[in-house]
């Protein structure tokens, strides 16, 4: 049994490596293939993170570009995704920054996470997501809870990240993003509680 | 109306068990325990159902969005080769031009040892090298700028 993860491990690292190589040389043809994997994966965490269905798809666009000029950085050992989500998230915050500096003359918190706190406006995308009875019910909690928060369950129970690739992500430590998907898990336990059983229950 | 609340270590127990592996004691304290305790049950239920549903949500994104992602980026790549070509161009033209100068004067040092066997005076040795060397160098270095990327060897 403890033999099995070694040949999935050795083509992990192949393919994170040609990915690299690949990145380092802008070659189109694997960035079409990159793009076409991760497009709607990227949108969909951005979306987690800022709540707004048309900004996130501009930010997707951004982050491809930044992919592209800072392929160089990538090196190959880790996973692509989570440094992709890591530009995405650099980007989003950065982004929403520079927004916010225009409308807020007030000065702006000093921890980049912060900034993501501030309640976004405009129809929520979740609802429209839903495909199901929970999610249906999971969908107006979710536009309310933080979004810090919600992006670390999105990590972890749809994009099936390790907690450390989470962590790289975040630039967080494990603990922080443990508590962050206790809580978060927390908040919409409550979408259920008081006696809100589905029919599969 | 069952009692959510329990005892924190088993409630911690609990959540690691929907992020990590469990050793196989904690496995069986928390199996053992959940036979007894009806909040915990409930709230194991509670818990797979909130990360059941949020395994439901299916963003589908703009049917265009990937091939005009691949555009941009194709006509980014695009405009950075050009850039790096033409930043490319200079550099060999500034290499061009330096050679041009320091070449000229070594040559220059040369004619005039050279000439002095054969007579010509010094006028007719710097316009020696002007016109058979200085010039000629120049030209073909600016000959670089002029002329279209595929014939520079560079593009």
């Amino acid at each position: 049994m403890s033999a099995l993860p070694m040949p999935l491990n050795t083509t992990a690292e192949t393919e994170t490596a040609k990915i690299a190589r690949g990145l380092r040389e802008r070659d189109i043809r694997l960035l079409a293939d990159l793009v076409e994997r991760n497009q709607r994966r990227l949108v969909r965490y951005l979306l987690y993170l800022i709540g707004r269905r048309d900004y996130a798809e501009d930010l997707a666009q951004e982050t491809w570009i930044r992919v592209l000029q800072r392929g160089s950085q990538y090196n190959g050992r880790q996973r692509f995704e989570p440094w992709l989500f890591a530009i995405a998230r650099n980007l989003a915050i950065d982004n929403l920054r520079k927004k916010r500096k225009g409308v807020e003359a007030a000065s702006l918190p000093d921890n980049r996470d912060e900034i993501l706190l501030v309640s976004s406006t405009g129809p929520s995308p979740f609802e429209a997501a839903a495909r199901s009875e929970d999610a249906i019910r999971l969908a107006g909690q979710l536009q309310i809870l933080s979004p810090l928060y919600r992006e670390a369950l999105l990590l972890r129970f749809q994009e099936e990240l390790s907690l450390a690739e989470i962590a790289q992500v975040l630039g967080a430590p494990v603990t922080t993003v443990t508590s962050r998907i206790y809580r978060g898990l927390a908040a919409l336990r409550s979408a259920f509680e008081g006696g809100g059983d589905s029919p599969g229950m | 109306m069952i009692r959510l609340e329990c005892d924190k270590r088993f409630r911690e127990l609990i959540d690691r068990s929907f992020l990590e592996d469990l050793s196989e004691d904690e496995r069986q304290v928390i199996h053992h325990h959940l036979r007894n305790c009806d909040g915990c049950k409930r709230y194991v239920e509670l818990t797979t159902r909130t990360i059941r549903g949020l395994r439901d949500f299916t963003f589908t994104g703009k049917q265009d969005s990937s091939a005009r992602v691949l555009e941009i980026l194709a006509n980014h790549t695009e405009t950075v080769r050009q850039h790096n070509v033409q930043l490319k161009i200079w550099a060999a033209f500034a290499v061009a031009l330096s050679m041009s100068i320091v070449g000229s004067a070594l040559v220059y040092q040369v004619a005039k040892v050279l000439a002095a066997p054969m007579h010509f005076d010094n006028a007719q040795v710097q316009a020696g090298v002007l016109v058979f060397w200085l010039l000629p160098s120049l030209c073909s270095a600016l000959c670089l700028l002029a002329a279209r990327g595929e014939n520079r060897g560079i593009a």
